[in-house]
């Protein structure tokens, strides 16, 4: 009696922490499907229900390019692997192999690997194979990846499985191909649909593979989502995945019902509205990318330029503009070096800009096809990474600084607040060797750019100490965790700052009395660009004053563009953040690549952030 | 035709694919390890170990056991947490309802894990949801996000149903007679527990571990957005060296340790997995 009491209390315990489990793991799913109704952008406040996000996502051309790219990719890839794996664990399971060691490395390998290592040795095979990258290169990767999954679910249905079942087929008759497809087949079916979840799921989630082998109009979700990220997750964001998880959900429902016999009137509703959603991307968004016999290939930054500009530019030249996104220099630089992407435009860092000229691999420019160039203030013309402006033109620029919470600490002149105790655990730096080393550098007397060993050790000391005051390293979405109060003082970049100050009058911004670095990113014509001409009708239109005056508008970055400036309302145009004064911009160093020191640099940052 | 001419036409499409698609690429990615760094960022094919040595030096191989250490602790947290569900479902649930109970442990995972982070973060910072409700009852707020519990959170958010589905597939196999000649011989619960139920699920067990550790060796999400990236673990460390420093061959010989050690992990769960087949 008393036994089964106490089991009756192991069931209820059992039962209430396996309720605790799946709460803990619908908890952020609540979240974000919540703030996809939340009125305000930022995830900071809520500020009421509304449904504009959902309409706006419908009308976010790039959103729903790269959610279209992403159900292509996912689902040919799911195909592709499900099959190959699915046959591969069958020839496992019926056959012992001589030299089985090496199989099964191969096949457990890519498990283990790490994606950022498979992503750049395909880079590499790519390069080797002149394969154009697109699509295409961006499937073969996700099958690469996805095969050892599948073969692995399908096997661990098939450990102990029932032989005598396909032994009595063959004993009946059943030769091998028809024992397989009528008796094996089937009853390992479970293990196939789970392989092939596995294989979707890790298909339309995959960023570090996809954004080192996508190419024109191949830029997926995940790509999409993380170059959003600099201005926050946004409510759009949020949007597509609550129709993405209740698309699956309706046919994974659909599904259920009709495992358990139910009439097939009900399963068709949820099914055929799960399909409708996951179609709904193809029938909306208006014609695909990858058409168009004349278009325009950019490659740029996020939040760099705004669909309505593009859309000026197609009217006018009467083409098509495919816009891809990358978040580091260092993925264009990978893309460009390996000589197979087909850009047309890209947007490197003056840095990226030097070691692409060294390595030959932009295209010189035909200035007498940009008259616009006189537009430029000339304090941004003819700089060492690119003398005479024979590969670039300037298209933004912003300076290096402290964003800090005014009502909290009061004015700030100095790097020096960042290492006050009074503002410990209040503090965020910039996830960047060369900033945070280059803030410590700029304390110690020396420069942004400093290559001394002695000095550059001496700014890692200081790193270190100022190390137990620091909240968080973070180069993404700093603005928005000042925003969000979890810290006082923000180091970080202005372009993102102007725009936290207009949400929040309590955020002021400064660059310290010490100095800072800046950074200068310029438009550029890839060698092997399909269309020069149109690249050059481009890099002028964008040096056009109205238009350049309008990006830097909706943009907030800071533009180069001295008669565009003149155009701008008096709140932009006087904005201390988006255009300093001068005696500031006269403390500011641009910030050039290191060369050697790069490796010093990463090893410096690594040994601070690695301390405990 | 034969069986064996039937097995290797079913392998032979996947083993090619893997050929050409991973092995002869990591085959360039080994040579590349042995070359060196060029002043910008290129590979320079001069042969020699010089950054296996560099691997090997104390900073980094901290580095290598910090890693070792985050995944082993969620690999155990995993467990803890995913055996008591998968058993409730496997033995506590009617059937009707097993499947649904399965699919809403991965359904989370059809969104982007980076989206999911983020949603942590508006539950875990100070002026977030959990710290709200904590302020409702009159509790002050707590410092949740950016320290290694944040990390542990999201380590084990993302990785438990890859513990939880093994687990479960090796409790429904299992053979329930045994387990109720325990309770008929009078074993208690907690011995029935721990000399029956756990070593009968221990295939589960291993697989699952195997499925968490390895790719928990290799985060760097987690750390980077609810740890404030205040601490390095190999996963970073790789991708900075392909990402921010452009010291590809390093990357390469980082990695090929990385994958050594994986290696090693999966022989010391092979043992407890060839026991478990022998009883």
């Amino acid at each position: 009696m008393a036994e089964a009491e106490a089991g009756a209390d192991v069931k209820r315990g059992l039962g209430l922490f396996a309720l605790g489990v799946y709460l803990f793991l619908y908890a952020p799913i609540v979240v974000l499907a919540a703030l996809s109704f939340n009125e305000s952008r930022s995830s900071a406040t809520w500020e009421g229900f509304t449904f504009a996000w959902y309409l706006k996502l419908l009308q976010n051309a790039q959103v729903m390019q790269a959610l279209r790219s992403s159900l292509i990719v996912a689902f040919v890839s799911t195909v592709v692997s499900t099959l190959l794996g699915t046959a591969a664990a069958l020839a496992f399971h019926r056959h012992r192999f001589r030299r089985a060691a090496w199989l099964e490395a191969l096949f457990a390998l890519p498990i283990v690997v790490p994606e950022i290592v498979i992503a750049s040795s395909l880079v590499l095979l790519y390069a080797a194979l002149s394969l154009r990258l697109g699509l295409v290169t961006v499937v073969l990767a996700h099958v690469a990846f996805s095969v050892s999954y599948v073969v692995v679910v399908v096997r661990a249905r098939l450990h102990g499985f029932d032989r005598t079942l396909e032994e009595a087929a063959m004993d009946l008759g059943a030769g091998p191909w028809r024992t397989l497809f009528a008796v094996t087949l089937p009853l390992c079916a479970p293990a196939i649909l789970a392989g092939a979840l596995l294989a979707f799921a890790l298909s339309i989630d995959d960023y570090v593979i996809t954004s080192f082998v996508a190419g024109v109009g191949s830029t997926t979700l995940p790509l999409q989502i993380y170059s959003m990220v600099r201005s926050g997750v946004s409510p759009e964001i949020n949007a597509v995945s609550t129709l993405l998880l209740l698309a699956t959900s309706l046919l994974l429902l659909a599904a259920h019902l009709l495992e358990r016999g139910r009439p097939a009137r009900l399963c068709a509703a949820p099914a055929g509205l799960g399909f409708a959603l996951l179609a709904g991307p193809f029938l909306l968004g208006g014609p695909s990318a990858a058409g168009g016999e004349r278009a325009l290939n950019l490659y740029i930054w996020s939040n760099y330029i705004a669909p309505e500009t593009l859309a000026k530019f197609e009217a006018r030249h009467g083409v098509k503009v495919n816009v891809d996104l990358y978040d580091s220099n260092e993925a264009l630089l990978a893309k460009l070096q390996a000589g197979n992407a087909n850009y047309d435009v890209v947007c490197p860092s003056n840095y990226a800009v030097a070691i692409l000229a060294r390595q030959d691999l932009l295209l010189p420019l035909d200035l007498s096809a940009l008259p616009n160039l006189a537009h430029v203030d000339p304090a941004f013309l003819d700089r060492p990474h690119d003398p005479g402006n024979r590969l670039s033109i300037p298209y933004f620029w912003g300076t290096t600084g402290i964003a800090y919470r005014k009502s909290r600490t009061g004015p700030i002149d100095s790097w020096n607040a960042l290492w006050d105790p009074r503002f410990a655990g209040r503090i965020l730096m910039l996830d960047d060797a060369r900033e945070t080393l280059g803030a410590a550098l700029l304390l110690d007397g020396r420069g942004v750019n400093e290559e001394d060993p002695a000095a550059l050790g001496r700014a890692r000391q200081r790193l270190l100490a100022q190390k137990p005051l620091v909240r968080t390293y973070n180069s993404a979405d700093f603005d928005q965790v000042l925003l969000a109060g979890d810290v006082w003082l923000a180091q970080g970049w202005s372009g993102q700052f102007a725009k936290a100050m207009d949400q929040d009058p309590d955020i002021e911004y400064v660059v310290p009395k010490e100095g800072s670095s800046f950074f200068l990113d310029s438009l550029a014509i890839p060698r092997g660009a399909p269309h020069p001409q149109l690249a050059h009708a481009f890099l002028d239109f964008v040096m056009e004053p109205e238009i350049a005056a309008e990006i830097c508008a909706t943009m907030r970055y800071s533009t180069p563009n001295r008669s565009a400036r003149a155009l701008l309302p008096a709140a932009i145009r006087d904005h201390p953040a988006i255009f300093p004064p001068a005696d500031v911009m006269r403390r500011v160093e641009l910030l050039e690549d290191v060369g050697e020191a790069t490796v010093l640099y990463d090893r410096l940052w690594t040994e601070v952030k690695s301390a405990r | 035709m034969s069986a064996r001419r039937q097995a290797l036409l079913l392998l032979a499409p996947a083993a090619l694919t893997l050929l050409v698609l991973f092995a002869l690429p990591q085959a360039l990615m080994f040579e590349a390890s042995l070359g060196r760094r060029s002043a910008y960022g290129g590979i320079v094919h001069e042969w020699s170990l010089a950054n296996y040595a560099r691997a090997l030096e104390p900073l980094y191989l901290g580095i290598f056991a910090r890693s070792v250490g985050l995944a082993a602790v969620t690999t155990a947290l995993c467990l803890l947490l995913a055996w008591p569900v998968a058993w409730w479902i496997a033995f506590r649930v009617p059937q009707r309802h097993k499947s649904a109970l399965l699919v809403l442990l991965v359904l989370p995972f059809w969104t982007s894990f980076l989206v999911r982070m983020y949603a942590w973060i508006v539950l875990l910072r100070t002026e977030g949801v959990i710290n709200a409700a904590l302020a409702a009852v009159g509790m002050p707020a707590l410092d949740l996000l950016y320290n290694d519990i944040a990390v542990l959170i999201g380590q084990v958010y993302g990785e438990l149903p890859f513990m939880a589905l093994p687990l479960y597939a090796s409790m429904e196999k299992l053979d329930r007679r045994l387990l109720e000649a325990a309770a008929d011989l009078g074993a208690s619960p907690l011995r029935r527990l721990r000399e029956v139920a756990l070593p009968l699920t221990l295939p589960g067990i291993a697989a699952g571990g195997v499925l968490v550790f390895i790719p928990s060796l290799g985060a760097y999400l987690a750390p980077d957005l609810l740890g404030g990236a205040k601490g390095v673990y190999v996963g970073n460390l790789v991708q900075a060296q392909f990402a921010v420093a452009r010291d590809a061959p390093f990357g390469a010989a980082l990695s090929f340790v990385l994958a050594l050690l994986v290696l090693v992990a999966v022989a010391a769960a092979r043992r407890p997995l060839a026991a478990a087949r022998a009883l």
